[in-house]
């Protein structure tokens, strides 16, 4: 599903953010992404969003080079990935249903259909009950399980998440980690960056490490 | 590997079918164009002075063609008008006067002749110039028998043809014709196109910036949402898409208070208007928009807007990098 083929990225000329990154993740996997704070947890997912390009190397997605497609192409590329920002990124001036809606929305998707998936995904994160508030009245745990539901509302084939876990108590983490196993388990390839490091150890999935832009350790689930 | 191919199915599934985009498309259409439309509202006065802006920007270049094109009808009339003056000799009595009228109006491009004896000549001009006394006093009949021909052809050019040919005529002392101010009117109806051309084109940019400032603000006020909709796949298209519409609402509305600023303005004007012509003896009237005029206008103003829209949103959708 992603190769990375020697990939480096530098910002501003000089500084090397990530260096030499050479792995595959199947389809359907489910992958940890941690280390250090400024490793380059978050470049690296930006170069799969295709928001950053490598400085060298190539980055497959399902055998495409993503780096040569055409700029017009890119929304419909991004359409197929669903992402789970570390700041959320909602709309604070619509309601949750329809920030959960929004995907289908830029697909032009048919309104009927579109309530239906909306409800499921907000079902499945459990907000269906708060689909009329404003994202300004929620927890920050419940606006984080909002941003999983719009990741997930189009069904993606990829699902990415930056710190999904960021910032809340470890009752609610081992929450969201089990629906990304869910995504998972129905065939999603999942790949999270998280600082939690006894989280997933627990979770027992495969998990890459980086440290100042290299990948320092790629261990497979025990 | 099975798992592999249900995610695949279901990444098929979910692609809409071409017909099924197309009606997303009119779908997104009609609720930017109603959305747009909502936040107008929404904002009713500073959306308003935006839209008067913009009319009144529209109501010089179009009150000034609507002017020009009452010219041209007075130029019509004045063509009708256009004659010649064929002054007789001196010596040439009332007997030889008709025969020379009648070889005038068999001449080529004379559509009409009308003679004037030397005592009507007088008299006519008595009448004009209210100088009954001082004439009085004149020995004799200083005018001569004078003819006046209509032409054919009310063209400047063909008229000075005509005369050409009249003056080598037997009998004939002089031809006039009155083309001087007919040409000048001429010239100032041209100057006044181009005029107002300029100030269309002018004004037609200050539309442009009008809508290109508020639209750039609208679109700087929604940064957030530019970016976040970029991030999970919209295409520049569909961010694009509310704004042009808010610009061509601008530039509707616009054009609707300069056509409304215009049939205020000539009412107001055709009073003194009707009064100014009559004392020159014209029939001149500023004509309406009339339902045409009207629809070019609102058209104009809607492009307009969309337009400036269209420049603004590029050249800030080019700024805006999601993070
Ligand atoms: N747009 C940018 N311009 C310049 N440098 C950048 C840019 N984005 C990231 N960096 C640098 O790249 C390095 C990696 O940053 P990145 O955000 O990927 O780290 P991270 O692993 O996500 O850290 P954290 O856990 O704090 O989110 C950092 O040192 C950061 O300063
Ligand atoms: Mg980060």
């Amino acid at each position: 599903m992603i190769a990375f083929e020697h990939v480096g990225k530098r910002y501003g000329g000089r500084f090397e953010a990530l260096a030499n990154l050479d792995f595959r993740v199947r389809r359907g996997e489910m992958v940890f992404l941690t280390g250090h704070s400024g490793a380059g947890k978050s470049s690296l997912l930006r170069l799969l969003m295709r928001l950053e390009r490598p400085s060298r190397g190539r980055i497959l997605v399902a055998g495409h080079d993503i780096d040569r497609l055409h700029h017009s192409q890119v929304p419909f590329y991004r359409r197929q990935i669903g992402v789970v920002f570390q700041d959320h990124q909602l709309l604070f001036d619509r309601s949750i249903y329809h920030n959960v809606a929004l995907p289908l929305e830029i697909q032009g998707a048919e309104p009927r259909e579109a309530a239906r998936r909306v409800r499921a995904a907000l079902d499945k994160v459990g907000l269906l009950h708060r689909e009329k508030a404003l994202p300004i009245e929620l927890s920050g745990g419940e606006q984080q399980r909002v941003g999983i539901a719009r990741a997930v509302v189009n069904k993606p084939s990829l699902l990415l998440a930056d710190e999904p876990t960021g910032n809340l108590d470890p009752q609610l983490s081992a929450d969201i980690m089990r629906l990304f196993e869910d995504f998972h388990r129905i065939g999603t390839t999942v790949m999270i960056a998280s600082h939690d490091l006894a989280l997933i150890a627990r979770l027992r999935h495969r998990t890459l490490r980086l440290s100042e832009g290299r990948l320092v350790a790629d261990e497979e689930a025990s | 590997m099975s798992r592999d191919t249900s995610t695949r199915r279901g990444a098929r599934a979910q692609r809409p079918s071409s017909g099924g985009r197309w009606r997303g498309w009119l779908r997104h259409h009609r609720a930017m164009a109603l959305d747009s439309a909502r936040r107008l509202l929404r904002h009713s006065l500073s959306s308003l002075l935006t839209m008067l802006a913009i009319a009144i920007a529209l109501v010089l270049p179009a009150g000034l063609w609507l002017t020009l094109d009452g010219a041209r009808l007075l130029d019509a009339e004045l063509d009708e008008s256009a004659t010649l003056t064929v002054y007789l000799q001196e010596r040439v009595g009332d007997a030889e006067a008709g025969r020379i009228v009648e070889a005038l109006a068999a001449h080529d491009g004379v559509a009409d002749t009308r003679l004037i004896t030397a005592d009507e000549g007088m008299a006519e001009f008595q009448q004009a110039l209210g100088l009954e006394d001082a004439l009085a006093r004149l020995p004799g009949n200083p005018l001569p028998a004078s003819v006046v021909i209509r032409p054919d052809d009310p063209s400047p050019a063909a008229v000075k043809r005509l005369a050409g040919g009249l003056e080598d005529m037997a009998g004939v002392e002089e031809v006039r014709l009155d083309l001087a101010w007919l040409e000048r009117l001429g010239q100032l109806a041209e100057l006044g196109r181009r005029v107002g051309l300029g100030l269309a084109v002018l004004f037609g940019l200050g539309v442009l910036l009008v809508v290109g400032n508020t639209v750039r603000l609208a679109v700087e006020n929604r940064r957030q949402e530019i970016e976040v909709v970029t991030l999970i796949g919209a295409t520049h298209a569909f961010v694009r898409r509310p704004f042009l519409y808010s610009g061509a609402w601008y530039g509707l509305g616009g054009g609707a208070l300069a056509c409304l600023l215009l049939t205020l303005g000539g009412n107001w004007l055709a009073t003194p208007i009707a009064a100014l012509a009559a004392s020159y003896g014209a029939g001149f009237t500023l004509p309406g928009l009339g339902f045409a005029g009207s629809a070019i206008l609102l058209g104009c103003s809607t492009l307009l807007g969309w337009l400036g829209a269209w420049i603004a949103v590029s050249r800030h959708l080019a700024q805006i990098r999601p993070r």
